[in-house]
């Protein structure tokens, strides 16, 4: 990580990973937008939905969505930081879509186990569909003002499920904060006096 | 802009009110631009306002010059909505209805309004309980009624209706299933939709949590509620949208909401617009709640 990165790095408080500890300051906790990648990597599904000029991407969490435009226009220079960023993609041969994606602000964290980002991070996906029911994913950022080299994660598989429709799964503030008061803080170590 | 809108040489009036109306809902900004620039603007639309009204007291004959008149707007495509809309006027602003026009509640419905604190309407208060202050979902169909602009998707199966507020969207179920009997209650419902004739877009919801209200001015609503739109595209350029809320366990009657007028905005994307918590809960402490009257001691 580079200086900027690190000091951003070690003022989050992940719940998960080497770090994990309860009474931690992940933005998620409070229903902020969990923001594009780290929806990418939750249990929950997405749906693609191919238009003429768009591939509609849904994520079950948080119920989100973002547009990936295919009519051939350039990622915006200047684009105003958003949450889930601004996305175009083509295609490599038949089977492959290469989405690349930039305009996000450096409010969100990469997982749950933090490490941050900054808003001139840039974002190439691939997602190879091999066969019917397969797609292969990979996902690579950039971001030299916080990283050094770029992060590629391990390739991950998706699989086609025809029969399921995505639910409605909207983080709900108040909910969020009745789990908290009901179950987080009591389950957290008091400091010794 | 101004002289567009002249619709003939004796509406000097109507053209400086739709000035005044237009400026007053500067929807593409985001919240907490948009609360920074309503109280500046209120300050400049006043003053715009009356220099015009000026001017044209000053000079009647310039504002009795014949303006082009605008061409027809093309006729609407067969059964197709896409596009990003956006209600005229004030229409989207305005709650689901005029106090005068919601049906008498049932008791259960009266607990429940009594219950409310909005922040709007002949109730409003500061200090409320509007669900929306802590960023809990709007829900349909209050997050019909606002003055951002949403846009329609059309997809093999389902129509995509997506809302710039809350950067919300509903799957419009087009594949001839039928509403579901027991559908989980949501904050958005399950849609279902058809044509009728050509031009006519018909859609019945149901399943929608009970915890939403109407519109910003409250009036509560039962798990029982099932809303039925229509979305008559009378021209290209043109939607009129009538919604009617049945909920027999709230109201003694159906709710029917005045007809409203949508217009497309070919060239306009829909921007990122979300409820953060976080920021919603800064602008409480900042400005909210330095507002509220203390209790007097």
């Amino acid at each position: 990580m580079t200086p900027w990165a690190k000091a951003k790095f070690d003022a989050e408080k992940p719940g998960y990973g080497p770090r994990g500890a309860p009474g931690g300051n992940d933005p998620i906790l409070q229903c902020d937008p969990i923001g594009f990648p780290r929806i990418m990597f939750m249990p929950t599904p997405n749906e693609l939905v191919q238009l003429h000029d768009r591939v509609l991407q849904f994520w079950e969490r948080e119920h989100e969505w973002r547009p990936i435009w295919t009519d051939g226009r350039p990622l915006p220079t200047d684009a105003d930081p958003t949450w889930y960023g601004y996305a175009i993609g083509h295609w490599e041969g038949d089977d492959t879509l290469v989405v690349q994606s930039t305009g996000f602000n450096e409010k969100t964290w990469l997982g749950p186990t933090g490490f941050p980002h900054s808003e001139e991070m840039r974002v190439t996906e691939r997602y190879h569909r091999v066969d019917h029911d397969t797609i292969l994913y990979d996902i690579t950022v950039t971001d030299p003002m916080a990283y050094t080299k770029p992060i590629v994660a391990l390739q991950k598989i998706m699989k086609l499920r025809p029969h399921a429709e995505i639910e409605e799964q909207p983080c709900v503030w108040s909910q969020e904060n009745e789990f908290t008061q009901r179950i987080r803080n009591p389950a957290t170590p008091k400091a010794a006096k | 802009m101004f002289t567009t809108d002249v619709q003939s040489s004796s509406s000097a009036r109507f053209s400086l009110w739709v000035l005044v109306l237009a400026s007053t809902h500067p929807r593409r900004l985001k919240p907490a631009l948009l609360r920074k620039k309503f109280q500046r603007d209120f300050i400049q639309k006043c003053a715009l306002a009356t220099l015009i009204a000026f001017s044209f007291a000053a000079f009647p004959a310039a504002s009795q010059q014949q303006v082009t008149p605008k061409p027809a707007p093309a006729p609407a495509p067969t059964r197709d909505l896409s596009g990003l809309w956006h209600y005229e006027g004030t229409g989207g602003s305005e709650p689901i209805a005029p106090d005068n026009l919601i049906p008498p509640m049932t008791p259960w419905a009266q607990a429940k309004y009594d219950e409310e604190k909005p922040g709007y309407g002949r109730k409003r208060a500061p200090g409320g309980n509007d669900p929306i202050l802590q960023c809990d979902p709007m829900g349909f169909p209050r997050i019909m009624f606002l003055y951002t602009p949403f846009e329609f998707v059309q997809a093999p199966g389902r129509v995509i209706q997506f809302f710039e507020r809350e950067h919300e969207y509903r799957s419009i179920w087009t594949d001839g299933r039928s509403l579901p009997k027991d559908a989980d209650p949501t904050w958005y419902g399950y849609a279902i939709g058809h044509w009728e004739g050509d031009d006519t877009f018909v859609v019945e919801s149901a399943g929608f949590r009970d915890s939403t209200w109407l519109g910003s001015t409250g009036y509560p609503h039962s798990e029982d509620m099932r809303v039925t739109e229509r979305y008559h595209r009378v021209d290209h350029d043109t939607i009129l949208y009538d919604i009617t809320v049945t909920d027999p366990k709230a109201y003694t009657q159906p709710i029917v909401g005045p007809h409203r007028i949508m217009k497309l905005r070919p060239k306009d994307e829909l921007l990122e617009e979300i409820c953060v918590p976080s920021e919603e809960k800064s602008f409480a402490n900042r400005i909210a709640a330095p507002a509220v009257p203390k209790p007097s001691k």
